[in-house]
């Protein structure tokens, strides 16, 4: 009896820990044809998703001793820290973190072996993956803020303040629902004040954080409040994604909704907008508000996890590196809309403007392009100043220098204490 | 009935005979075996993650660099001590979720009452149709919940300021302003969560004694006067049960706030979950992220002991 009970309890144990366990699929590392996996995850769940899957096809067909295994997630950063993964996509404001953090390493040699070199890439870009001499990523791309226009409203894009305040002053006489541009108070704020720090040439960067309590800057600041509240260039209230939502708008005569002849925003719109208003579209840079040129942005990159230690992985790493930045397949990325960093494939994006309209405008920014400072925890830096200062400033009419200020302090108090956080 | 009824003719056998007493411990060993899988499931995932939370709440834990060594209690000295981005970020989430409690957990609990006595009122026939209809929207997942009011509360151009347009009421700007954007979650939670409690309280309306009422009718008690004294006493277990797995519910509040508002407007509506999740998952900080799972855990049970004890404290 003693014995039915032991196998009895081993039975449930084994069922129980059977359940538990995980797929063991590929843990080896090599397919059963022996070619070995290269296990690449990035976030790319929206439009541009199919054209890197595109690149990475294109690669495990050319190849019979490596292949990807591309998982395109939601979240894959959180994939990425709780899964093992040889490649992964990283944002370049986040390069500092995870550099910092020992999760990602130097792949300088890869690139090397892949036959590519950090002077391949815009010097901005390459300016982004450069941490103390050594490249931590391959830069891939960079979004900057971009100006998308209805034609039907705005037969040109206004470039300038005064433009943007002429352009509104015509369509409010039209309808007092229509206005040149949308100010968002979610959704991109991020943009809006660091490409106005750009360009009144504001160095947010202090130490080891950043520094928003600064005079020229909550000065640089009050424009976006003044665009709503007195030059009535942008409609109060628009929350999170304002700015798209109100440019995809359609105003009804006598109805509540605000509708705007341009969107100041990120380029993944591009195939929504694209759709919505067809030849009536038009593509710009972002309108200069401020003292000089300067747009800011995001960027992608790929990057090496430091788990990766094997060099038959990082051989095949390079080779998938070598295939994807060959100017011909890399042009598939900016058939999804996005500007490649690539100098050659810059060049076939300029050569071909008509098929590529929104890459070959947005690398035409990159000269003026101001990255995201090299911090560490930058996201956690800036949340403030995004979630709450930001929101005030274009949310609350009364808002005045001395009240932005304040907040504008609080906002660098809790920046220079999520620095300090910073593994020693 | 039969079986009670053998006992007794087995009572000789079962006390002289030693063989009884051996089946009656194999029917121990049995018993055993067959909840040991419900032991060891409780271990694994119940205690097992409890005291591991409570483990790593002591030390100084990243997701990435694991384990930073034992802080003591410096985790939680650091979250309720204010003046540091922790103890910031822990209050504005835990003032925000209380906020949402106190509005939340009566119209939960009310609303599904009121909702359970009109079920309750009508035809038989027509009452299983109603249960189905009011309970749909509890198997609707939090996401498509979230889309739906999101694109009903949009202020410009949403459904519902259309509707007010269309009466001449001036548009409310739901999602960013206070405090409408707490109405436009509590409006999608009590959506969205309502049937559960209603089938509950149904449920516990069919118990009552039907006997009862009609006593209290030949002795002329109106409506309200049967209500408060037949029918909530006679369900108020229930209604106690409901208002503390509400406020459990309401505490846990993550889906609505995140994809209807995002924690806005100025993060009045990130919720202490919210908060959790960007320091375990932003900032890595596994070690603070516990701490604060484990304060959130103790002030839900104090409130919740608090409304249990309070509610029984005649009894």
């Amino acid at each position: 009896m003693k014995s039915k009970m032991l196998l009895s309890v081993l039975l449930i144990v084994a069922m129980i820990l059977s359940a538990c366990g995980g797929g063991g699929s590929g843990s080896s590392g090599e397919t059963a044809d022996g070619k070995i996996v290269i296990k690449y995850i990035n976030g790319f769940t929206g439009g541009d998703g199919e054209y890197m899957k595109k690149i990475t096809d294109g690669f495990n067909e050319s190849q019979d001793q490596y292949v990807v295994e591309e998982s395109q997630e939601k979240d894959h950063y959180t994939k990425f820290k709780t899964g093992s993964y040889d490649l992964v996509l990283i944002h370049s404001d986040n390069l500092q973190t995870y550099r910092q953090d020992n999760m990602i390493q130097d792949m300088g040699s890869v690139l090397e072996a892949a036959g590519i070199s950090p002077d391949d890439f815009h010097p901005v870009a390459k300016e982004q993956v450069t941490f103390e001499g050594a490249t931590f990523a391959a830069p891939l791309d960079i979004h900057p803020m971009t100006m998308f226009y209805n034609k039907q409203l705005a037969p040109e894009a206004p470039m300038t303040y005064e433009a943007m305040t002429d352009l509104t002053n015509t369509l409010q006489e039209q309808d007092s629902n229509l206005y040149a541009t949308g100010i968002p108070s979610g959704g991109l704020p991020e943009w809006f004040y660091m490409t106005i720090a750009a360009q009144n040439n504001i160095n947010l960067v202090e130490g080891n954080h950043l520094n928003f309590a600064q005079d020229e800057f909550a000065d640089a600041l009050m424009i976006y409040h003044d665009m709503i509240y007195k030059d009535n260039i942008s409609p109060a209230g628009l929350g999170l994604d304002g700015e798209f939502q109100a440019f995809m708008k359609q105003v009804d005569e006598g109805g509540s909704s605000v509708q705007t002849a341009t969107a100041l925003t990120g380029p993944w719109y591009y195939q929504a907008v694209k759709e919505a208003y067809g030849d009536d579209l038009g593509i710009a840079s972002a309108p200069q508000l401020g003292d000089q040129p300067g747009v800011y942005g995001g960027g992608h990159t790929l990057a090496l996890p430091a788990s990766v230690q094997d060099e038959e992985k990082k051989a095949g790493i390079a080779e998938f590196l070598k295939y994807m930045y060959t100017p011909e397949n890399l042009l598939n990325w900016a058939d999804s809309g996005q500007a490649p960093t690539h100098l050659a494939t810059i060049e076939l994006v300029e050569q071909d403007a008509e098929k590529y309209p929104l890459a070959a405008q947005n690398v035409q920014q990159f000269d003026s392009f101001v990255g995201a400072p090299q911090l560490y925890q930058y996201r956690e830096q800036v949340r403030y100043m995004t979630e709450s200062v930001f929101p005030q400033l274009v949310g609350d009419e009364g808002m005045t220098k001395d009240k932005l200020m304040s907040e504008l302090q609080k906002a660098t108090d809790q920046a220079a204490q999520v620095a300090e956080t910073a593994p020693q | 009935m039969g079986g009670i009824s053998f006992l007794p003719d087995e009572m000789p056998f079962y006390l002289t005979d030693g063989g009884v007493l051996r089946t009656m411990r194999i029917s121990r060993t049995w018993s055993i075996i067959m909840y040991l899988p419900f032991l060891i499931c409780f271990v694994l995932f119940l205690i097992v993650p409890l005291v591991y939370g409570i483990w790593i709440s002591l030390h100084s834990w990243s997701v990435f660099g694991g384990n930073g060594g034992f802080v003591g209690l410096d985790n939680y000295i650091a979250i309720l001590t204010p003046g540091n981005i922790y103890s910031t970020s822990f209050y504005l989430g835990l003032k925000n979720t209380l906020v949402f409690v106190a509005i939340s957990v009566i119209p939960l609990v009310v609303i599904s009452l009121a909702l359970a006595l009109l079920v309750d009122a009508i035809p038989k026939k027509l009452k299983v149709y109603f249960r189905t209809i009011f309970f749909i929207s509890y198997a609707v997942s939090v996401t498509a919940v979230s889309a739906i009011f999101k694109w009903l509360f949009t202020g410009n151009g949403g459904y519902v300021n259309n509707v007010m347009n269309s009466i001449g009421l001036s548009p409310i700007n739901w999602l960013n302003e206070q405090p409408y954007a707490w109405v436009s979650i509590l409006v999608a939670t009590i959506w969205w969560t309502i049937g559960f409690n209603m089938i509950l309280f149904i449920n516990a309306l069919d118990e009552v004694d039907e006997t009862m009422y009609e006593a209290s009718s030949l002795d002329g008690a109106n409506w309200w006067e049967k209500f408060a004294y037949i029918t909530f006493p006679s369900i108020k277990g229930v209604f106690v049960f409901l208002t503390i797995i509400s406020v459990i519910a309401s505490f846990n509040l993550y889906g609505q706030t995140l994809l209807i508002t995002a924690g806005g407007p100025a993060q009045s509506t990130q919720s202490l979950i919210m908060v959790i999740q960007q320091m375990v998952f932003t900032q890595n900080n596994l070690g603070i992220g516990s701490a604060m799972a484990i304060v959130m855990g103790l002030v839900m049970m104090a409130i919740v002991a608090a409304q249990y004890f309070y509610s029984f404290r005649k009894e």
